[in-house]
């Protein structure tokens, strides 16, 4: 990665202009061809560096339920316990972290019913009884954009 | 309420928005929308917040921010509000919630952190971060591990 691809990532992760050629128009901003700047970025995406381009959305704005799982599970159990949650599409993040709650996922899903359902499943399917759920009550920051 | 062309818009966009000269163009033909009319839906989906941007999902392990961890934070409730925003304000900070139940019936406020230094400097951070709004019962949450990461697809 160069100081170029730095200046794509940092501006393509403040939005794409809604125009007839937003890659183009990014392009010249940064003074380079349209054609580098997409060369440039499919070989980002290749790497992995940009996971995609796309929308960000607000899941409640699109009648989505969301919450953060806390889960206390065995060492020994952790493999078999993510298999089973990553299964749900709705888990989008799930990570290993140390501390008495050692597994942490979130969970979207299309109303409370489904939430409280998937949560039930999950208790039963792995036996894993310490999972909390953490309901967002006041978002003060959202922002996942990381300057390159 | 979404109508149909909104749908489609949403659809198109939870995937990846084609790396071609006219993306727009390239959307609106495969919804059989002129490309204007896919450019407007979107701004309005912007300004009704329904999307909150377009643009690179960038992997922060790959860019340099290799330490990663969830700060919990026990705030007496009828400071959240100012102590969340200040927490907020932190440029590390991607993320700052109020959640419910308290954990452990105190830890209310929830930060991510991504930061491009070790460990050690993280926690000096976060250090600064508790001496600014002077609370000092905290759990921090490394990230050791990650299990999944992937995009919601909504319709």
């Amino acid at each position: 990665m160069d100081e170029q691809d730095a200046k794509i990532l940092n501006r393509l992760q403040r939005g794409l202009p809604l125009s007839a050629t937003p890659y183009g128009d990014v392009a010249a901003e940064l003074g380079m061809t349209g054609e580098e700047l997409i060369r440039r970025v499919r070989r980002m995406k290749e790497e992995g560096v940009i996971r995609r381009i796309g929308a960000v959305f607000n899941p409640a704005a699109l009648g989505y339920v969301s919450t953060l799982v806390a889960a206390r599970v065995p060492p020994e159990g952790v493999e078999a316990f993510v298999a089973v949650v990553n299964a749900y599409p709705g888990v989008t993040h799930n990570y290993g972290r140390r501390g008495a709650y050692n597994v942490w996922f979130t969970l979207t899903c299309k109303g409370e019913d489904e939430l409280a359902r998937t949560i039930d499943e999950i208790r039963a399917a792995t036996g894993v009884k310490d999972l909390i759920s953490l309901r967002s009550r006041e978002v003060y920051k959202i922002d996942a954009r990381f300057e390159v | 309420m979404l109508t149909e062309e909104e749908k489609g818009v949403i659809r198109a966009l939870q995937g990846d928005v084609p790396l071609v000269e006219g993306p727009f163009r390239e959307i609106g033909l495969r919804l059989g929308m002129a490309q204007e009319r896919v450019m407007t839906v979107i701004a309005g989906l912007i300004e009704r917040g329904v999307i909150r941007r377009v643009g690179a999902v960038v992997r922060h392990g790959r860019v340099g921010y290799g330490t990663n961890a969830m700060v919990l934070w026990a705030v007496p409730p009828e400071r959240c509000r100012a102590v969340g925003e200040r927490l907020a304000a932190f440029s590390a900070v991607s993320h700052c919630y109020l959640r419910e139940p308290y954990l452990e019936g105190r830890y209310n406020i929830y930060t991510m952190i991504h930061h491009r230094g070790t460990e050690e400097d993280c926690a000096a951070l976060i250090d600064e971060m508790a001496k600014e709004v002077g609370i000092e019962d905290r759990l921090v949450l490394y990230s050791e591990r990650e299990y999944k990461k992937t995009s919601m697809e909504y319709l």
